[in-house]
């Protein structure tokens, strides 16, 4: 089965090795080199050569410096070669307000950030729900 | 010494007045005779005495004499046939010098159409209305009209109720509304305030909180084969302690909509303000070898605590972002303008203050100025710089309720420039 390409967006040294530590040893995802932030995660699709190379879901943190995650998501969704990417806004406190406007830019889920391990292996099985409804995975926590 | 005898003119005179007691007497007689008159006020040494004759309703004659409204009686043509003594109170007259009068001249002249339309209709339904009194204070007064059938015919029956404390009051209450709506007004503010600081302590206590318990996860999952009992049981009590705190903060959000009122100005030398703050980060200034730069600047009437926390923020966070190996220059002046304007020229007695801060750091790009003023905004990495990028837009909020503008100026890796615009006096 093919391993979903995942680029992850995050500012924050901390919670990128947390993200890694947890998911990083799954055998049903690729962690793609991360971005820091929105205008990051905009060149680093710039420079996928093929279509088909092309991450299967963005994760984004919300909170970033230069351009935010509801920033980085609304450029994604108005650029034809990116709209199709799911796109997962996590942050640190998903407010009402964070989730409406997101969920309106086209973002496919908003969510708190998890508290354990247990949370980001739940979370990242959510995420592959909602993609693949039909089909179950393989997890190493 | 023997009297003067009295003279001829002096005894016609004499005869003349007495005569003309004898008549009002004989009237008086008639008068009583007849039912027209059934009580009768003399002015006597103990001032007015009532002398009625004992009929049914001599109790309601007392009643009326003693109540604090005046009352009075008149005919078709409006004269009063009958008042109580509270009514010539009102006026400041005697008793005799009302009875018998046109009630009319009484009223004051800017009321005198509106009495005269409650005197005409009066006669018709009862009525109320308010007039003004002819007298030195032009006391506002309510006039309640009733007729009375009596066997001579159909009076006017006027009750007159001093309006005076009741439009005190009015007016009090008035005033009161007002004072209330300004404290809303502040409430309503402060509230506002409240609630971003509710969101500044939802974002930026729960994230170091959520990483303990991150971690702490992570903690006991390498150590769980060699851990001790006792340190298992200290790991499970910081866990709980975590747990609890997360609890806290979700309270204090909840809990966070009352605040003290904070809204006192004074003259403030802001020279000796940026002293103090400048003290206060004396460490920090003396480990990057930092020079502030703040003479003669004007005193200006703020609220103290918040401008020095504008100056706090802004101090502070060009201390964070200086260039490595850099001494940090900060530069702060002053000038007056005329305007609420950032490029409204210099004006020595303009009634606004543009202060200036200018530092030799990193700067920032200058289409990111709107970032820097908005909540939770951070131009640069967190685990590059820290804090909460919170400190900027506080102090917009502060110059705003200050009635004043605030914006910045930069280019990336050539310093920045705060422009801070506030009224001289509040």
């Amino acid at each position: 089965m093919r391993r979903m390409k995942i680029l992850l967006a995050e500012d924050d040294v901390d919670d990128r090795f947390i993200f890694e530590n947890f998911l990083g040893g799954r055998s049903d995802i690729e962690l793609l080199p991360y971005a820091e932030n929105g205008l990051e995660v905009l060149s680093f699709l710039d420079a996928v050569p093929s279509q088909d190379t092309l991450p299967d879901m963005i994760i984004m943190d919300h909170n970033m410096p230069k351009m935010s995650g509801r920033q980085a998501l609304e450029q994604l969704k108005q650029t034809e070669r990116y709209a199709h990417i799911p796109v997962f806004i996590y942050s640190t406190y998903a407010d009402t307000q964070l989730i409406e406007t997101c969920t309106a830019s086209g973002a496919t889920m908003v969510v708190t950030k998890p508290l354990n391990n247990k949370g980001y292996q739940d979370l990242l099985d959510s995420f592959l729900k909602v993609l693949q409804p039909e089909s179950g995975h393989s997890k190493r926590g | 010494m023997e009297a003067q005898r009295p003279t001829y003119e002096d005894l016609l005179k004499k005869i003349e007045y007495l005569q003309y007691d004898l008549e009002e007497a004989k009237d008086t007689i008639e008068a009583i005779r007849t039912g027209q008159v059934d009580a009768l006020i003399v002015e006597n040494s103990n001032g007015h005495e009532i002398y009625t004759l004992k009929t049914a309703d001599q109790t309601y004659r007392l009643f009326i004499e003693k109540m604090t409204e005046g009352a009075v009686t008149l005919n078709k043509e409006g004269f009063i046939l009958y008042s109580n003594s509270q009514f010539a109170l009102m006026m400041g007259l005697e008793l005799s010098n009302v009875i018998g009068m046109d009630f009319n001249s009484f009223i004051g002249l800017k009321s005198r159409d509106h009495f005269r339309e409650l005197f005409n209709a009066g006669w018709k339904e009862d009525r109320k209305g308010e007039v003004e009194l002819n007298n030195e204070a032009n006391t506002c007064i309510q006039l309640s009209l009733t007729t009375l059938a009596l066997d001579e015919g159909e009076f006017l029956s006027v009750i007159i109720t001093d309006l005076t404390r009741l439009k005190e009051n009015e007016r009090e209450l008035a005033h009161q509304n007002r004072e209330l709506e300004k404290t809303n007004i502040a409430l309503e503010m402060s509230n506002n305030d409240l609630m971003q600081f509710a969101s500044v302590a939802s974002h930026d206590l729960q994230e170091p909180l959520r990483k303990i318990m991150v971690f702490m996860d992570l903690f006991s999952k390498t150590t769980s084969d060699d851990m001790s009992e006792q340190a298992r049981g200290y790991l499970e009590k910081i866990q709980s302690s975590s747990e609890r705190m997360k609890q806290l903060i979700i309270d204090i959000l909840n809990y966070s909509r009352l605040s003290a009122k904070d809204n006192v100005y004074h003259e403030v030398d802001l020279s000796q303000l940026i002293h103090e703050v400048v003290q206060d980060y004396e460490v920090v200034i003396q480990e990057k070898n930092a020079t502030i730069y703040y003479e003669g600047l004007p005193c200006i009437v703020v609220n103290k605590g918040q401008i020095r926390q504008v100056f706090q923020n802004i101090i502070s966070n060009a201390l964070k972002f200086s260039k490595p190996d850099v001494p940090v220059e900060l530069t702060v002046s002053a000038t007056h303008t005329n305007s609420l304007s950032f490029t409204a020229p210099e004006e020595k007695t303009g009634e606004y203050c543009k202060i200036t801060i200018k530092d030799n750091g990193i700067g920032f790009d200058e289409k990111y100025v709107p970032n820097v003023f908005s909540l939770f905004e951070r131009l640069n990495a967190k685990d590059k710089f820290e804090g909460s990028g919170i400190g900027m837009s506080i102090a917009k909020k502060i110059v705003e309720k200050h009635n004043g503008i605030i914006t910045a100026y930069s280019n990336e890796g050539d310093g920045a420039e705060f422009v801070i615009i506030l009224p001289v006096k509040q």
